[in-house]
């Protein structure tokens, strides 16, 4: 069993270093679509998940709610990561 | 002639039609003209010469289309820019492609501003860019076999012209809704340049997720959807009731359009997505509008006015793809290689191999060009392999794609150490100062040697794997 909590801080540092520039500031609450996350970052994101946790989230799970900021990612990634 | 012509006539023609909406603003073709001149105006204040050679560093959005033809409308050479470029990397495409200036939507260091909306990078040339006197409109980067980077030049009469035959295979017209959600510094020409001449409407949705993309195509009514793989596959796996029974044409530009997806799809929205043969050097070459289902790895028959041969066949009908057409690539611009150099007895050898079955539908077997695409971003292995052979700790690398069931394809390196266990810790952080990021390798295999051919030596790309 992960944690979300695990997975937020990964993911955090991940978008911290691979998607937004150094000059955001970003947050667990950050929203993150308002920061400039696009499909290209989704996809980045998506990539990261698998090669770090093994599992590729199914595209129909992103929601607009999941995408609300890195706190709902995390959570979101965790539940499908669990389920498995 | 100039592109801008086009667009007046479009706009003489459909004044009060809108040409783009973005979020809640529209605006109809007679405010996107003259938006174009209001900022043609300020362009020329730059005073730069006919022929400067222009880079547009601009997100997706009205600015990026006004600033594209406002550029043109001064008789300037547009060359897009990825925004996603370190900088770095855009000071070496301002030196290879002898850029006078670079507009940027925002202010850097080394800018000036022009507009608010507008920010200037100004390099000071020894002498101007030599375009041969060609009538250039657009360099378009693509690799090449010396070069890690070379730029396909395209005049105004060759865009119009495979603008022109592009449509004859796509159908689009005043009467179509285009749902557009690609990178418009990667596709612009048989896209919003023909949406536009034709007096379509292009809603320009920003959305990363399916639901507010589908609702944009219902709201709106879309009737075009030009996307990759990728993007189909986040609408294929919405799970909402929503369907998109207005769309009528739904092209998937890369030909590695994974049969899930396309399965996927025709299952959640009873359409078909028509994989499509699209090239840098001769735009739209093929598209597979009657038969996507039964032929889905098939891209079709090549469309009217294109010819495709397939040079010395074996017992299988399988060879060298060559093809000629309208509106096929002017030039190479670094280093400078005419038209008539590209072509072999007038026909373009595109390097790929391929055949046709019976009934004239061409399948690709093997792609010599290399080209990755990611969600709609186009990779060069070159360009990447280029940098990744600086590293101090690599000997050689060789870049490819390797196909994933969501995406189309994904960005691997194999690399070969100089020495055993040398270190390649910090090589990530290495490729994000030199790389835009959708460039940088997923993953790095490590080998001892890299395939080459017995004789010449050269490196054997490879095709993209499973």
């Amino acid at each position: 069993m992960i944690q979300a909590s695990e997975i937020e801080t990964e993911l955090l540092a991940f978008l911290r270093r691979d998607i937004f520039s150094p000059d955001t500031n970003l947050t667990p609450e950050t929203d993150l679509v308002g920061a400039g996350f696009d499909s290209m970052s989704l996809v980045k994101t998506l990539l990261h998940v698998e090669q770090k946790f093994g599992k590729w989230i199914p595209e129909g799970e992103i929601t607009g709610d999941a995408l609300a900021n890195t706190r709902a990612l995390a959570a979101t990634v965790a539940r499908i990561l669990n389920e498995s | 002639m100039n592109l801008t012509e086009l667009l007046e006539n479009s706009a003489r023609q459909w004044p009060d039609k809108t040409a783009f909406l973005e979020d809640t603003t529209e605006i109809s073709y007679a405010q996107l003209v003259e938006k174009i001149s209001a900022f043609a105006e300020k362009l020329k204040t730059l005073q730069l010469g006919t022929g400067a050679r222009v880079g547009l560093a601009y997100p997706n959005g009205v600015n990026y289309v006004a600033l594209t033809y406002a550029l043109w409308k001064n008789n300037f050479v547009v060359v897009p820019v990825p925004t996603e470029c370190p900088p770095e990397e855009i000071s070496e495409i301002a030196t290879e492609m002898e850029l006078s200036a670079i507009l940027f939507p925002k202010a850097l260091a080394q800018t000036e501003p022009l507009t608010p909306e507008i920010f200037v990078s100004r390099f000071l040339l020894a002498t101007p860019a030599d375009n041969h006197g060609l009538n250039i409109a657009f360099i378009r980067f693509t690799s090449g076999t010396t070069n890690a980077r070379k730029g396909v030049v395209l005049a105004h009469e060759t865009i119009r012209d495979r603008v022109l035959a592009a449509n004859k295979a796509f159908q689009i017209s005043e009467h179509d809704t285009v749902i557009w959600c690609l990178p418009m510094a990667h596709h612009f020409l048989i896209t919003i340049v023909l949406y536009l001449n034709v007096g379509a409407t292009v809603v320009l949705a920003r959305h990363v997720t399916a639901k507010p993309f589908l609702e944009a195509t219902n709201k709106w009514r879309g009737t075009v959807l030009y996307a990759a793989p990728f993007h189909f596959s986040l609408l294929a796996r919405d799970n909402s009731p929503a369907q998109i029974e207005s769309v009528r044409l739904a092209v998937s530009t890369t030909c590695a359009l994974p049969q899930e997806v396309a399965a996927q799809f025709h299952k959640r929205f009873g359409k078909s997505l028509l994989p499509a043969l699209g090239i840098i050097e001769l735009g739209l070459v093929a598209l597979n509008s009657e038969d996507p289902q039964g032929r889905w790895n098939s891209v079709g028959k090549p469309i009217p006015d294109f010819q495709v041969k397939i040079v010395s066949p074996d017992e299988h009908g399988v060879g060298e793809v060559d093809v000629r057409g309208p509106g096929i690539c002017d030039a190479y611009a670094a280093p400078w290689q005419s038209r008539e150099n590209l072509l072999r007895d007038g026909w373009f050898v595109t390097g790929d191999l391929g055949r046709f079955d019976d009934d004239g539908f061409l399948f690709l077997l093997s792609r010599k060009t290399a080209v990755i695409n990611l969600a709609g971003r186009k990779v060069f292995p070159e360009e990447i392999e280029a940098v990744l052979d600086k590293h101090p700790s690599i000997k050689e690398s060789r870049v490819f794609g390797r196909v994933h069931p969501h995406l189309g394809e994904v960005v691997e390196a194999e690399i070969v150490l100089n020495a055993p266990g040398a270190s390649i810790e910090n090589l990530s952080h290495y490729c994000r100062e030199h790389l835009a990021s959708y460039k940088i390798p997923t993953r790095f295999h490590t080998v001892q040697t890299l395939p080459r051919t017995a004789v010449t030596g050269k490196l054997i790309r490879a095709t993209a794997t499973t």
